[in-house]
């Protein structure tokens, strides 16, 4: 005789496995401090701390201490200090130095360049000659040289000499000048993207891959399929218990970006709550790939740094996917975050609607798709290898 | 003296074997550098690439000869590419917002006239500017094919302007490439290598229920602690010559004391397994400290100097870069691997690491004790 188990309807059990997810986080007060607390937060303070907030003008040149040498003294030469003075990007200039003890301290820490202005740098610009200015960098600091020079380049590119000067100066001389348009954007802003979407897969990552793989080296994912739930019931309720608290760091990093950091994003809330739930989904659906491997908690931590570096590398917000040649263009355009990256930054930054961003939401759609159809079989497997 | 040396040697030596035998550790600790390195030539090998493909579309609303010449260089960049040629602004602006293209190039009507009659023009280039690097890689193209139509022959717009030039001396004397983030790469590694160290020594320990046993045999807890941070010196300085191989291999010349490069990553590991034994007296589970770790890693490449100069984050990022000891560990690395300089250069350096970490392990070592 056999005893048929009630079955219960399909979304109640979906419910009780996120309720059960939920039970288990409540009672570790570590995951919850590190899930919603300590990776949001690391991560949109970093931001802000080296960018600066969103109303304020961002130049990574602006605080440096540099030396000013002027050697030659001339009306030219002090508009030139006014100039840079004036621009914003060098409010560190430092005057007084004579070149060799300028020069001497870099290396040091107390001067990071400095800006030689040779004897004749007048009479040079005044004869429609090329006048030179000298940079010397700490170039053991990184970037810092070629951001200082490519700044310094941008201001002198402009430099107006004053009006005598400048009509000997131009007397048959053409000019063409560039106007550019195009929304600017805060360093902090820029961002945002980044740190809203590093974090939803951070967090989704651990959260599924980890907490299956501890399941099954606890012996409670054994349990759970003698149960009468179905692998697809337990895959769905703990993607819904990870869509919820992906709910809530969406909220904390953008309530920390708005309030602490003055950000504005040109879209609204429920538009940057989808493209966040996308890139967790997505993500979710990749961490049950791999955990339906059959991979240890150890080893999903290991996959985990992997994930984030090569997101990093490739995704394109350490370097746009335009610049990307061979492999490394073949492997960027692979990776669904790719297109959930450029989902978040044209909505953020530009104010795109999300129904114009088709592409992106359907390789999104189709990585998921194929994510949560490849652990269900896979799942499906090692049932069949534990229950036989 | 002699039962100390030989109990923190025995420890020592024991937690090295661990080691040996956890091959996944063991592939990590020669995989994170080549990975790291890897990364950083893929990332920076194309932001520093002679030539791009950036795609732009170019709007010729005037048609003159001046503004057909300055198309021709458009087209001849090393940086962009014109994919489209439009007939009004609208369509251009267009497909800057549909993202199809990275930038426009608006030839405005009368471009050719203006700049033969009163010698002045302007050209609006409009970009995309959430992609940074593109839009100034666009504009940087834009300049040079404006001043090579001034200088073209053809249009007779030849005289050579008083310009100011900027002169390049950079006090390495190495040519200007992104290698010196390298060095932090390293303070990088010596920090994640001491993180996993700390996992292996404590935490793995703690689970595995092994750390009681270790307290009853005849060693004193001192040696115990001085024994796990003696493995980590040995440790960082297999990853510090491990990285210095692959440094080498990818072409940068170690100008300073190979010794001094040895001290900071030592100093740094010792730090970092400071702040980790404080980290795993409240966070007790393996992987869970090791996520921790890894998503506390990930800013300290912004905020600790090694992909930027902490003089150039802002204020309030500076501020917390002076805080954290690490960024004085990447400085002093690169003080002494890329500049070449001694000693006395990374001497304040060093002592706030070796401070940081007197401060803090004893604290730590105490906190630790009490969990186990």
């Amino acid at each position: 005789m056999t005893i048929a188990m009630p079955r219960s309807n399909p979304l109640s059990e979906v419910l009780a496995v996120a309720g059960n997810e939920f039970r288990q986080f409540r009672r570790n007060r570590t995951a919850i401090i590190i899930s919603l607390v300590v990776l949001p937060l690391f991560f949109t303070v970093a931001l802000g701390a080296g960018r600066g907030g969103a109303g304020t003008r961002f130049s990574s040149t602006s605080q440096v201490p540099i030396a000013f040498v002027d050697d030659d003294l001339s009306t030219a030469s002090g508009q030139l200090w006014q100039t840079l003075i004036n621009s914003g990007d060098f409010h560190h200039l430092v005057q007084g130095y004579r070149e060799e003890n300028a020069i001497a301290a870099l290396g040091t820490g107390r001067l990071y360049a400095a800006i030689i202005v040779p004897q004749g740098f007048q009479g040079k610009l005044a004869n429609n000659e090329t006048a030179t200015v000298i940079l010397y960098v700490d170039d053991g600091q990184p970037r810092i040289a070629d951001e200082i020079a490519s700044t310094l380049r941008k201001h002198l590119r402009d430099f107006n000499l004053n009006p005598e000067l400048k009509s000997a100066q131009r007397r048959g001389i053409a000019e063409i000048q560039t106007i550019e348009k195009g929304a600017f954007f805060s360093g902090f802003l820029t961002g945002l993207p980044i740190v809203l979407g590093v974090v939803q897969i951070f967090a989704a990552f651990y959260e599924i891959a980890g907490g299956m793989s501890k399941e099954r080296e606890e012996g409670t994912y054994a349990r759970l399929l003698l149960s009468s739930i179905g692998q697809g019931t337990v895959m769905l309720g703990k993607t819904l218990y990870d869509l919820i608290l992906s709910t809530v760091r969406t909220l904390v990093v953008l309530g920390l970006a708005v309030f602490a950091f003055g950000a504005r994003p040109h879209t609204d809330l429920g538009t940057l709550l989808a493209i966040s739930l996308l890139l967790a989904l997505v993500t979710a659906g990749f961490g049950f790939f791999v955990s339906s491997l059959g991979v240890g908690t150890r080893a999903i931590v290991i996959v985990e740094f992997f994930l984030v570096l090569v997101l990093i590398a490739f995704s394109g917000f350490a370097v746009d996917i335009e610049l990307m040649v061979g492999a490394s263009k073949t492997l960027s355009s692979l990776l669904p975050w790719t297109y959930g990256f450029d989902a978040l930054r044209r909505t953020t930054l530009l104010g795109q609607p999300l129904l114009s961003l088709s592409d992106d939401l359907l390789v999104i759609a189709v990585a998921v798709v194929a994510f949560y159809v490849a652990a269900y079989f896979n799942f499906g497997l090692s049932r069949e290898r534990l229950l036989t | 003296m002699n039962g100390f040396v030989q109990d923190l040697t025995a420890v020592a030596f024991k937690e090295v074997k661990h080691l040996r035998r956890d091959p996944i550790s063991l592939g990590l600790t020669i995989i994170f550098p080549i990975l790291l390195i890897g990364l950083f030539i893929n990332v920076f090998g194309a932001l520093n690439a002679p030539s791009h493909n950036i795609a732009v579309a170019v709007a010729d609303l005037d048609g003159s000869q001046a503004s057909r010449i300055l198309i021709d260089k458009l087209f001849t960049s090393s940086k962009i590419r014109v994919t489209e040629l439009l007939q009004t602004e609208e369509q251009a602006l267009e497909l800057v917002g549909s993202g199809k293209v990275a930038g426009v190039v608006v030839i405005p009507k009368g471009f050719g006239e203006a700049l033969l009659t009163r010698g002045q023009a302007f050209v609006v280039v409009q970009t995309d500017n959430s992609r940074s690097s593109l839009a100034a890689l666009i504009k940087g193209a834009v300049d040079t094919a404006e001043q090579e139509l001034l200088q073209s022959p053809v249009v007779g717009l030849g005289d050579k302007t008083g310009s100011v030039e900027v002169v390049l001396r950079p006090i390495s004397g190495r040519p200007s490439t992104p290698d010196s983030i390298l060095p932090g790469f390293l303070g990088m590694i010596a920090l994640l290598g001491a993180f996993d160290d700390i996992v292996n020594a404590i935490s793995r320990e703690r689970e595995r229920g092994t750390f009681p046993r270790l307290l009853l045999s005849p060693v004193s807890i001192f040696s115990v602690y001085t024994g796990k941070i003696f493995a980590t010196v040995l440790l960082t300085v297999l990853r510090t010559s491990l990285m210095l191989v692959i440094l080498v291999l990818t072409g940068l010349a170690i100008r300073g004391s190979i010794v001094l490069v040895y001290l900071t990553t030592s100093l740094i590991a010792v730090f970092t397994l400071s702040v980790g034994l404080v980290i795993s007296s409240r966070v007790r589970s393996s992987s869970t400290l090791t996520i921790l770790e890894i998503a506390m890693t990930l800013p300290l490449f912004m905020l600790a100097g090694t992909v930027a100069s902490p003089e150039s984050l802002a204020s309030g990022g500076r501020i917390i870069a002076r805080m954290l000891p690490w960024t004085y560990g990447n400085e002093a690395l690169r003080r002494v691997i890329y500049l070449g300089l001694g000693f006395n250069a990374i001497a304040v350096d060093l002592l706030v690491l070796f401070l940081s970490t007197l401060v803090l392990l004893p604290v730590a070592t105490m906190l630790s004790k009490r969990t186990m």
